[in-house]
């Protein structure tokens, strides 16, 4: 058994990445959970809305836009998981936190923007996602998943 | 419309099943998966073999050697070739012209390749002692090509790694993983297909030299030095020892004589120093 290994590097290396993506990769995604949970309670009360609005007059102050962008990349774990995935089909759903935690921390980046400038509000607040990287187009690469959130926020008159 | 803040109670754009899980199931069913199509056309392969046309033969002949960068000797043909002319009148192989290739490999390995070629790694020809020995291996490498193994076992290497270049794509990791490690364990001959060239190899052997001397020489030398370094062709053709007890009831059974050994030709054993020279 010992003999097979040594005979061949590819698997070692391919399960030692594995072993690596997994552990580091799961690990990452509890610590970013944890802190986008905590960040979005203290963010809780500033409004974010797609709808557009419309205010008496006088009562806005300063409208302006915000927006908050944040990549994240695959590990390799994941994306074994999805090739296995392409060849029957269904929710990939290792790429499924992955897109998930992009969205939240653009949200959460755009109200911490909004916050910083004083607004109130969050309007009109629109998605983005997209591969990036080096290795986005490239078969066989790990990519990764840029999402960026925009709106357009309100300072109110007191 | 009053806003209110509060936080979503779960989140449902996340499904919950363990990654783990989701690898054990993914992996159970493309290891079901290969079985069903490694079964069913390593049967396909198995049933074709028989009947196919020497023409596809050589061309695969062609791509094998590719693999196999070797070059042509004549010592090693002239032993071959004696060989040949010892053959049964009603075999098939009567009407097959044989080539003999030498590999400059280090490792102690003879392979049959389609389009009637043998590739005799150098590491074997340093191994051998007499020309009984060498005999045996090239008659029992003629007994595969008797029993078509050679075409089977390239068959099933080639099914496994078109079916990896289609799931993954010709050029992915994959694919070269896949081909690499089915290509090693196809490459080693079931041992009921070894089993069945020794036999072969043995009637020639008798055929050639009157007498069965040599038989298990190298197998029995190779295990026992098996310890210190693994050789290939063990790895590849397990249990030496069992095919070494198979030759010798054989031999009992069908009182096949023993006598001398013929010892290695001079022009052999030039060459086999002619490689050694080149490998330091």
């Amino acid at each position: 058994m010992v003999e097979f290994f040594l005979q061949s590097p590819d698997l070692v290396i391919f399960l030692v990445l594995l072993a690596l993506g997994y552990a580091a990769g799961s690990l990452a995604e509890k610590r970013h959970y944890k802190s986008i949970e905590k960040r979005e309670r203290e963010l809780v009360r500033l409004a974010v809305v797609t709808a557009e609005g419309s205010f008496p007059p006088g009562r806005v102050r300063q409208a302006f836009l915000v927006s908050g962008s944040t990549v994240v990349s695959i590990d390799y774990f994941k994306r074994l998981l999805a090739i296995l995935r392409n060849i029957f089909g269904g929710r990939v759903k290792a790429y499924e936190s992955l897109v998930d935690r992009a969205r939240r921390e653009a949200i959460l980046r755009m109200k911490a923007e909004a916050q910083q400038r004083g607004a109130g509000m969050i309007l009109n607040l629109r998605l983005e996602t997209a591969t990036i990287g080096r290795n986005a187009n490239r078969k066989n690469q790990v990519g990764s998943v840029e999402a960026i959130a925009y709106g357009t926020a309100i300072v109110f008159n007191k | 419309m009053k806003f209110t803040p509060r936080l979503p109670d779960e989140n449902v754009n996340v499904s919950r099943t363990h990654p783990l899980a989701e690898l054990a199931w993914l992996l159970g069913g493309l290891l079901l998966l290969c079985l069903l199509v490694f079964g069913g056309l390593g049967l396909a392969v198995d049933l074709t073999v028989d009947h196919l046309p020497t023409r596809v033969e050589n061309w695969l002949g062609d791509y094998a050697r590719r693999q196999f960068p070797a070059r042509e000797s004549a010592p090693l043909q002239r032993r071959l070739d004696a060989l040949t002319a010892v053959l049964p009148p009603g075999s098939p192989l009567r009407d097959r012209i044989f080539r003999v290739r030498l590999s400059s490999d280090p490792r102690v390995n003879a392979v049959a390749l389609p389009g009637n070629t043998i590739v005799i790694f150098s590491g074997l020809l340093d191994a051998v002692t007499s020309e009984n020995e060498l005999s045996m291996v090239l008659a029992h490498e003629l007994g595969h090509f008797a029993h078509r193994d050679h075409l089977r076992q390239l068959g099933r290497g080639l099914v496994i790694t078109a079916v990896a270049a289609l799931l993954f794509g010709e050029r992915s990791g994959v694919t070269e993983l896949a081909s690499d490690l089915f290509l090693t364990w196809q490459a080693s001959y079931s041992r009921r297909q070894e089993a069945a060239a020794d036999a072969y190899a043995l009637e020639l052997l008798v055929a050639r030299y009157g007498q069965a001397a040599g038989a298990t020489d190298l197998f029995a030398r190779l295990a026992a030095k098996k310890g210190r370094r693994p050789s290939r062709l063990l790895a590849s053709h397990p249990y030496p020892e069992k095919r070494i007890e198979l030759l010798r009831q054989l031999i009992e059974q069908r009182g096949f004589p023993i006598a001398e050994r013929t010892p290695l030709g001079d022009d052999l054993r030039r060459l086999s120093a002619e490689e050694a020279g080149k490998g330091e």
